[in-house]
């Protein structure tokens, strides 16, 4: 009903005004009082619309209002508990960024919010609802104070220096924590019920700053739980590589007639790819591998499986070290993924003769000790095994007498360094070698070990060490 | 994350089920509003609304949804909510919509629950 004497407006608003402001109710201004006893009278019919009913349906209806406002209050500090409490329980920082997201949205009752996360200058997460605020790049290089900013011209004015996208309206907070910047949130557009976007206030801001740092403690302990879980991973898949290489390896060394045989290798904690093995052959011969695969982990432990397979199933049937050398590097082209290839070192001694027949397929020179005290290298005689499929190599022969020495061994030795990183090096190899000339040859593999140690310190080492030493038999030394 | 908030119905008789998905913040309360408005004048007096593809409100679509409460209940109707999402149901409790409306987890509960008021 809208009372038809417009002088009637005036005077009952007045006594209107006097009942609220007897119960502690602001009245407001003049025009919105008029505006809003016309709405309530309207409800009432004719004869009901006495000051006091008026009054008492705008006291009612702002009760309601401020219980409404209370609960939302309610609802922000058990937000901020529930938030507190899921972090820890959740790690995972998808669902996690999706909730501190979604509430921000839904208390500042914005229309829409980005939460970007990242780590320097990489972006590991960004999530957006309602159209994206800023790009991942823009949130990187925002600059904000700890307790964020308010735009509430961000059509025309950029928010400290960045174009905020498709909003009137923003703020937007850091997510930090006591050292570095882990993130940024932001929302767009604050609600009202009448279709208007409002100002945002400083109160908004404070609890979207809440919300950040929330969000910054959640974020920390996802990223160290996920950094553990990651650490546990490669802990498992390093401790499934050496036991894979554990297998492969020969469990004991082999007595071949004529021959005093030392074989070593020791792991890094990466668990690189060496391998070595021995085939005693029909005709007093005896074959030997020492190899070296790319890689590290357990690729590198599964190629070292692969290459292992081929060797002993081609040993038997192969004529020549050269032979034997082609079936396997065809079988690790077959069987193996792009590039991941080995260099290895294959021998065939022939124990009458001293003969020995080898092949270097792209491993560092082996050394041989004569009994006289020469050194003689074994360069490679051709490129790696798995890389060319149409690479050939050739053989080359040398001759063992009665107390010469091979040494075959894996670049994790001569490339081990110490802190100054300088390398302990072929020279320092055929040092020590001319310098256990006499000892024996087990003992000489073993100290050849601690001599490395040595040399490296405190350096930390990142390749396996595998050393074969094989000598002649000789009375006088062995 | 999809925000705009799109309202299905399937009536039975005078029961029907508003099911929505998205954001309900003004635009989306208005959009309900709309659709049980004219369940309403069509002889609806009993509603479920299923808000289980619903992640987010606001205040505001919950000032709406209270309004839509008070209409029903000045026509002797009844609405009952079901699937919310915890951080909903938790929100509708807080608020007051649980005094207005019962709460339920599935469809069937809250059509259970609004045959024993008819």
């Amino acid at each position: 009903m809208t009372l038809a004497v417009p002088g009637d407006i005036p005077s009952l608003a007045r006594r209107v005004r006097e009942i609220l402001a007897a119960f502690g109710e602001d009245p407001g201004d003049e025009d919105s009082l008029r505006a809003r006893v016309d709405e309530a009278a309207a409800a009432f019919p004719d004869d009901v619309a006495s000051p006091p009913a008026i009054a008492a349906r705008l006291l009612g209806r702002s009760l309601k209002e401020t219980r409404f406002e209370l609960r939302e209050r309610v609802l922000e500090l058990e937000s901020l508990y529930d938030l507190g409490l899921s972090i820890g329980g959740q790690l995972d920082l998808d669902r996690l960024a999706d909730e501190i997201l979604l509430r921000s949205i839904s208390l500042t009752n914005s229309r829409s919010g980005s939460l970007h996360l990242f780590d320097g200058e990489r972006s590991i997460l960004s999530r957006s609802f309602g159209g994206s605020l800023l790009s991942a790049d823009d949130a990187i290089r925002i600059d904000l104070d700890p307790e964020g900013l308010i735009n509430n011209r961000a059509r025309d004015v950029p928010t400290s220096g960045v174009r905020v996208s498709d909003c009137e309206k923003c703020i937007v907070v850091p997510i930090q924590s006591e050292t570095r910047r882990l993130g940024m949130l932001a929302v767009a557009d604050k609600e009202t019920r009448d279709g208007t976007i409002r100002d945002f206030f400083p109160a908004d801001a404070r609890l979207l700053a809440f919300f950040a740092s929330q969000a910054a403690a959640a974020i920390e302990t996802a990223r160290l739980h996920r950094e553990a879980l990651e650490k546990e991973r490669m802990e498992r898949e390093l401790e499934l590589a050496a036991t894979i290489q554990r297998e492969i390896l020969p469990r004991e060394i082999p007595s071949f007639p004529g021959l005093t045989i030392a074989a070593e290798n020791r792991s890094t904690r990466q668990v690189g790819g060496d391998y070595f093995d021995f085939f005693p052959l029909p005709g007093e011969r005896f074959a030997f591998v020492v190899a070296d695969v790319s890689g590290k982990g357990v690729p590198a432990a599964l190629l070292v499986s692969t290459l292992a397979s081929a060797i002993h199933l081609q040993i038997e049937d192969a004529r020549t070290p050269a032979e034997l050398v082609q079936r396997v590097h065809r079988h690790l082209c077959r069987f193996s993924r792009a590039r991941k290839f080995a260099t290895l070192f294959l021998g065939i001694f022939h124990s009458g003769s001293g003969d020995l027949q080898y092949v270097s397929a792209g491993h560092d020179p082996a050394l041989v000790a004569r009994a006289g005290g020469e050194l003689e290298w074994l360069p490679a005689t051709g490129r790696p095994v798995g890389i060319f499929w149409d690479s050939t190599w050739t053989e080359a022969r040398t001759n063992l007498a009665a107390g010469d020495r091979l040494c075959v061994y894996t670049d994790g030795i001569t490339e081990a360094q110490n802190p100054m990183q300088e390398e302990f090096g072929a020279g320092r190899l055929a040092a020590y070698f001319s310098r256990v000339a006499g000892m024996p040859v087990k003992e000489a593999a073993s100290r050849l070990f601690g001599e490395v140690l040595l040399f490296a310190g405190e350096a930390a080492q990142y390749d396996d060490q595998t050393l074969l030493l094989l000598a002649r038999e000789d009375a006088e030394t062995l | 994350m999809n925000e705009s908030c799109r309202v299905e119905t399937a009536r039975d008789g005078d029961l029907a089920v508003v099911r929505t998905e998205g954001y309900i913040n003004r635009e989306g309360g208005e959009e309900i509003e709309r659709c049980i408005q004219s369940l309403l004048e069509a002889g609806v007096s009993r509603i479920i609304l299923n808000l289980e593809k619903t992640k987010i409100v606001n205040s505001i679509g919950i000032s709406i949804l209270i309004e839509v409460l008070e209409k029903m209940m000045e026509r002797k109707g009844a609405l009952a909510f079901c699937r919310l999402t915890p951080t909903i149901d938790k929100t509708f409790r807080i608020m007051g919509l649980a005094q207005y409306a019962g709460i339920h987890a599935t469809e069937e509960e809250a059509r259970t629950a609004l045959s024993a008021t008819a």
